[in-house]
C-alpha cells in the first residue's frame, strides 16, 4: 500500500516537474524571437564581411516597444516590423518592410497603432492584428487608414485626405447634428458619435449603413440620405476618425495645418469681410487688410488676434478664440490676399453683409451645423418620414410664418416639441423635436429664426 | 566531516527517523508539523472519509498566496494602468499568462472545494459536539474565500470584471437601511471607480488573505484539540459505544472515567494546570488503529498537494484567463452578470430584489453559522438524522440549479434563452 502511495507521489513530482518544463519552453520560444532571427539574416547577408555578418547575428533577441505617453498608448510592433525606419529595407518582404511616407510621423513618435489600429501591447500576430475577441479596433483595411489622420487634424485640409474634409462638410451640411451627439453637441435621437473612431463597428459596416440604414439595422430612426457611394465613404472616414482621447501637446498642436487655404476658411467663416476689407473691397468698419503682414510684425498680428483690446483699447473687434494654428493660417492667408479673393468671398456670399443678412447666414449656417436639416430638410423641405405623427413625415418649415409668430418658432426651438399623433392609440413616432435650449444660446436660436423666415414662402403663394 | 554535520544536527535535533523516537520528535519538535499528532488513526487517512477536501483547499490557498505575490510584482491597482499590467502579464512577462492562469483557476476551484468540504462535513455529520464552533469558523472561511474571489475578480478591470462588480455590489445594496451605505463604504463612491479598485485592492491582498491566514490557523487547531478528525461514519456503524475524549472540551464525568492499566494507556499534560486535570484515555485497541505520521499521514498529504499543484498545471497551460476589453462604463453589456457563484443571487435578485438580494442570503449565511446548534440531534448515523440531511440536500440542489440557470440559461434582458440557442445582439 505504501509502496504505491510513494509512486504515486514519485509520479505526480515528476508530472509536475515535466509540466513547469512544458511551460517554461512555451514560455521562451514565442512567435516574434522567430521573426527577429530571419531579420538578423536579412540583415547580415547585407554585410560585408563574416566577422561583420557574426556580429549582427549575435544581435541579442528583445522585445522593442515605443512608448507614447502622448498618445496614450505602448506599440510594441516594431518587434516583427523590425525595418519599418530602415530604408534599406525597402524592397524586403513584409514583416520587414520599410514604411515610405511617413513624413514627419516618424514610428519612433507616433508608433503604429494610433494610424493603423490594432493591438500595439500584443506580441503575437494574431493578438497584434487585433483580429480577436475582445478587442475592438482591429487593424483598419489599407483602404482607410488614411482616415486616422483625423484623429490629430480634427480641422481643416488634410493634404491627400479629401474624404475626411468632404466627411465633415457632410456632416456638417446634412445635419446629422441633429439626431446625432458629437463632442456634447446635438441630438439624442441616435447614438452619441464622439467616440464613433473607438467602436468595434468596421468600416464596411459603416459605409453600407449609410448606403441604406434600414438594411444593415433594421428599425433604426435614420432616414436613408441616399448618399452616393463616395459620400459614403467620406463619411465612414470622419466616423473612423472620431475619437474623444486627449492627444499630447506635441500631437494635437497637429491637429490643424496652418495654410493659406484653411486661412480662407476661417476668414469666411468668421465673417471677416463684414467689417474688414482687402484692398477696398468688403466692410469699413475695420482697417483694410490688405498687405497688413507688411505693416505688423507676426508677433503683433498673433496679439491682436488673441486680445485685439490689448493692443488697440477700445477696439470694436471681437475674440474669436482662435487656437495658435488657426491664428498661423489667418496670418498666412492674409499675406497673400487680394482685393480678388475679397470679391470671391463676396460673390460666395452673394451680396455685401449688413447686419440681418449676417444673422441670416449665420442662421443658415447653424440649421445645417445643428442638424435642423437633417430631419426639415436643407431646403426646409420636411418630408423624412416619422411613422404616426401627423402627416406622416416632418413637416417642412417653409410655412411657418402662416401658423406661427417668431416668438412661437423661439419657444418651440427653445424647448422641444413632441409630434401630435396621427392616431392616438398607435406607437410614439421616432423621430421628435429636441430642446435646444441647452445646447444653442438665445443668438444663435435668433439667427436660425431669422433663417427661417427669410425662406417663408407666403400663404398667398401656394394659392 | 564534523563540521558539517554540527551544522546538520544544529537544525535537525531529531533522532534517525529509523526510530520511534525520531519519528514522533520530526512531527513535535517542529514548528510546521506540530499541527499534526505524532500518531494518527489508520482510519483517518482514508480517502472516501474526507476526500482530502480540506488538505486541497489550504494547499489551494497557498498556491494562491505564492501566484498572487508573483501577479503584485506587475500589477499596480489604477485603472489606467491595471488592464495595461494584465496585458503585459499576458505578452511579455516571462510565465506571465501561466502564472496569471494559475492564480485565476486556482480561486475557482477553492471557492468550489470550500463549498465540498462543507458539504462533506455536514454530511459525516462533523459538526456535531465538540465541534460546533470549528463549523462556525468553517462557514467564516467559506464567506471570506467568497470574499477574496470577489474582491479579485475586479482587478484585471476588464469589462468582465467591472460589469460583475457593478452588478454584484448592486445586490448588496438591496439590503433595507445599511445597504446603500455597504456599498459605498466598499466602492468609496457610487460607482465602480478608481476608489473602488483601490479598496478592493487593499481587501484582496492584505486584510482577506490576513484574515484567511489566522481562521485557518484556529480551524486546524481546533481539529486537533477536537481529538483529530472525526471518526468515520462506517466506524461509527460497527462501534457504536466509542466515543472519543476530548482535550479542553468540557468536562464529562463518564468521559473521564479512568479505565483499568490493563485495558488502556492515558496519556496526561505533565504541567501544572489550575481545574481539572486533562487527560486522553486510549484503549488499546485503538493504539493498534494508529500509525506515525510520518510518513503515512505525510505522504498522502504530499500526495494530495501535488496532485492539485500538477492539476493546476495541466489547467493552466490548457486555458488561459479570460480577458476581455478595458472596462467601459459606458458601455453596458446585455447581460450583465455577476460572478459565477453570485448567480444564485442575481437569478433571485430577477425575481424579486428584497427576498434575492436580503433575505435569501441573510437566512443562508445565518442557517449555516447556526446549522450545530439547530441540529441538536447527537447521532451522526445517515439513517437516524433524515431531516437534517433533506434540509442541506435541497439547500445545495438549490443552489446549484440557481447557479447553472443563472450560467447557462440567461441571455440578453436577463431573459430564459438556453445555452443551445445563439442569440444575434441587434445592432444599434
Amino acid at each position: 500500500m505504501s509502496r504505491r502511495l510513494s509512486i504515486a507521489f514519485f509520479a505526480l513530482s515528476v508530472a509536475a516537474l515535466v509540466l513547469m518544463i512544458v511551460a517554461i519552453r512555451q514560455a521562451s520560444t514565442p512567435g516574434w524571437k522567430d521573426y527577429q532571427r530571419t531579420f538578423l539574416q536579412l540583415e547580415a547577408q547585407g554585410e560585408p564581411n563574416a566577422a561583420a555578418k557574426a556580429e549582427v547575428l549575435d544581435t541579442p533577441l528583445a522585445i522593442h516597444q515605443v512608448m507614447l505617453p502622448g498618445l496614450q498608448r505602448v506599440d510594441r510592433c516594431t518587434t516583427c516590423h523590425l525595418g519599418v525606419d530602415d530604408p534599406t529595407m525597402k524592397n524586403a518582404p513584409e514583416p520587414f518592410r520599410y514604411h515610405q511616407g511617413l513624413g514627419p510621423h516618424a514610428s519612433t513618435r507616433f508608433g503604429c497603432t494610433i494610424c493603423h489600429g490594432g493591438q500595439g501591447l500584443a506580441t503575437t500576430v494574431k493578438d497584434a492584428h487585433g483580429n480577436v475577441p475582445f478587442w475592438p479596433n482591429p487593424l483598419l483595411p489599407a483602404d482607410y487608414v488614411r482616415a486616422s489622420c483625423g484623429r490629430c487634424h480634427k480641422e481643416g485640409n488634410i493634404p491627400g485626405v479629401p474624404e475626411l474634409t468632404e466627411g465633415r462638410h457632410l456632416f456638417e451640411t446634412e445635419g446629422c447634428h441633429g439626431c446625432h451627439k458629437l463632442d456634447g453637441v446635438g441630438g439624442s435621437i441616435g447614438p452619441d458619435l464622439s467616440e464613433e473612431g473607438a467602436s468595434e463597428r468596421s468600416p464596411q459596416w459603416l459605409e453600407n449603413h449609410f448606403l441604406n440604414p434600414a438594411k444593415v439595422s433594421p428599425g433604426s430612426a435614420m432616414p436613408n440620405f441616399h448618399f452616393t457611394r463616395q459620400q459614403a465613404r467620406d463619411l465612414t472616414y470622419y466616423m473612423l476618425s472620431l475619437t474623444n482621447q486627449q492627444m499630447g501637446t506635441y500631437y494635437s498642436s497637429f491637429n490643424q495645418i496652418p495654410s493659406a487655404g484653411y486661412g480662407r476658411q476661417l476668414f469666411v467663416q468668421k465673417d471677416c469681410i463684414v467689417c474688414h476689407a482687402i484692398g477696398g473691397v468688403g466692410g469699413k468698419t475695420g482697417p483694410d487688410l490688405l498687405d497688413v503682414t507688411k505693416r505688423h510684425s507676426l508677433e503683433w498680428l498673433d496679439e491682436q488676434l488673441v486680445n485685439p483690446q490689448n493692443v488697440y483699447p477700445g477696439s470694436s473687434m471681437p475674440e474669436f478664440d482662435l487656437d495658435t494654428n488657426a491664428r498661423k493660417a489667418l496670418v498666412a492667408f492674409l499675406n497673400s490676399a487680394t482685393s480678388d479673393d475679397a470679391k470671391a468671398i463676396l460673390s460666395g456670399n452673394g451680396h455685401a453683409l449688413n447686419p440681418e443678412d449676417a444673422a441670416i447666414a449665420a442662421g443658415s449656417l447653424d440649421f445645417g451645423r445643428f442638424g435642423c436639416a437633417g430631419c426639415h430638410g436643407a431646403n426646409l423641405q420636411g418630408g423624412v418620414p416619422n411613422p404616426n405623427a401627423q402627416g406622416e413625415e416632418v413637416p417642412s418649415l417653409l410655412h411657418l410664418s402662416s401658423d406661427y409668430t417668431k416668438d412661437d418658432v423661439v419657444e418651440i426651438i427653445r424647448n422641444g416639441r413632441t409630434p401630435p399623433l396621427d392616431n392616438a392609440k398607435g406607437p410614439t413616432p421616432p423621430l421628435y423635436m429636441p430642446a435646444w435650449k441647452n445646447m444653442l444660446s438665445n443668438e444663435d436660436i435668433q439667427q436660425i429664426v431669422a433663417f427661417l423666415w427669410s425662406k417663408q414662402q407666403k400663404a398667398s403663394d401656394s394659392w | 566531516m564534523n563540521f558539517f554535520r554540527d551544522i546538520w544536527n544544529s537544525i535537525v535535533r531529531r533522532d534517525s527517523l529509523s526510530t520511534d523516537k525520531g519519528k514522533s520528535e520530526l512531527v513535535f519538535l517542529n514548528v510546521w508539523l506540530h499541527i499534526h499528532p505524532a500518531k494518527v488513526k489508520k482510519e483517518h487517512l482514508r480517502f472516501r472519509h474526507t476526500f482530502y477536501l480540506g488538505f486541497i483547499t489550504f494547499f489551494l490557498f497557498i498556491i494562491l498566496v505564492t501566484t498572487g505575490i508573483a501577479l503584485m510584482c506587475y500589477y499596480r491597482p489604477y485603472p489606467s494602468q491595471a488592464y495595461q499590467d494584465m496585458k503585459d502579464l499576458q505578452f511579455v512577462v516571462f510565465l506571465g499568462p501561466f502564472i496569471r492562469g494559475m492564480h485565476r483557476w486556482a480561486a475557482h476551484l477553492m471557492v468550489i472545494c470550500v463549498f465540498l468540504h462543507m458539504c462533506r462535513v455536514f454530511f459525516t455529520g462533523s459538526y456535531k459536539k465538540p465541534r460546533q464552533f470549528n463549523w462556525v469558523i468553517g462557514v467564516l472561511l467559506l464567506l471570506l474565500t467568497l470574499g477574496l474571489s470577489f474582491t479579485g475578480y475586479l482587478l484585471p478591470w476588464d469589462q468582465l470584471a467591472y460589469w460583475a462588480i457593478t452588478v454584484g455590489t448592486n445586490i448588496g445594496s438591496y439590503a433595507p437601511l445599511v445597504g446603500g451605505q455597504l456599498r459605498e463604504l466598499l466602492l468609496g463612491g457610487h460607482t465602480v471607480g478608481q476608489a473602488a479598485l483601490i479598496r478592493f485592492y487593499v481587501l484582496h491582498v492584505a486584510v482577506l488573505p490576513g484574515l484567511v491566514g489566522l481562521l485557518t490557523i484556529v480551524h486546524f487547531w481546533r481539529v486537533r484539540k477536537d481529538g483529530g478528525l472525526s471518526r468515520p461514519l462506517w466506524k461509527l456503524e460497527r462501534k457504536p459505544v466509542e466515543e472519543l475524549v476530548t482535550i479542553g472540551a468540557p468536562a464529562e464525568p463518564a468521559a473521564l472515567r479512568v479505565s483499568s492499566a490493563a485495558q488502556s494507556k492515558t496519556y496526561g499534560l505533565m504541567e501544572v494546570v489550575t481545574g481539572k486535570p486533562i487527560f486522553e484515555t486510549v484503549s488499546p485497541d485503538e493504539e493498534e488503529d494508529t500509525v506515525f505520521a510520518y510518513p503515512y499521514a505525510f505522504l498522502r498529504e504530499s500526495i494530495a498537494l501535488m496532485g492539485t499543484v500538477v492539476g493546476l498545471m495541466v489547467i493552466s497551460i490548457l486555458y488561459h484567463a479570460p480577458l476581455e476589453e478595458l472596462a467601459n462604463p459606458a458601455k453596458t453589456p446585455n447581460p450583465a452578470k455577476a460572478p459565477w457563484y453570485f448567480l444564485g443571487l442575481q437569478e433571485l435578485v430577477s425575481h424579486s430584489a428584497l427576498v434575492g438580494g436580503v433575505v435569501a442570503p441573510a437566512l443562508m449565511v445565518l442557517a449555516l453559522l447556526a446549522v450545530p446548534y439547530i441540529d441538536r440531534n447527537p447521532s451522526r448515523r445517515l439513517r437516524e438524522r433524515k431531516w437534517a440531511l433533506w434540509l442541506f440536500s435541497a439547500f445545495v440542489v438549490a443552489n446549484l440549479v440557481l447557479i447553472i440557470i443563472g450560467t447557462f440559461f440567461r441571455g440578453p434582458g436577463w431573459a430564459f434563452i438556453p445555452p443551445w440557442v445563439h442569440v444575434v445582439a441587434g445592432a444599434e
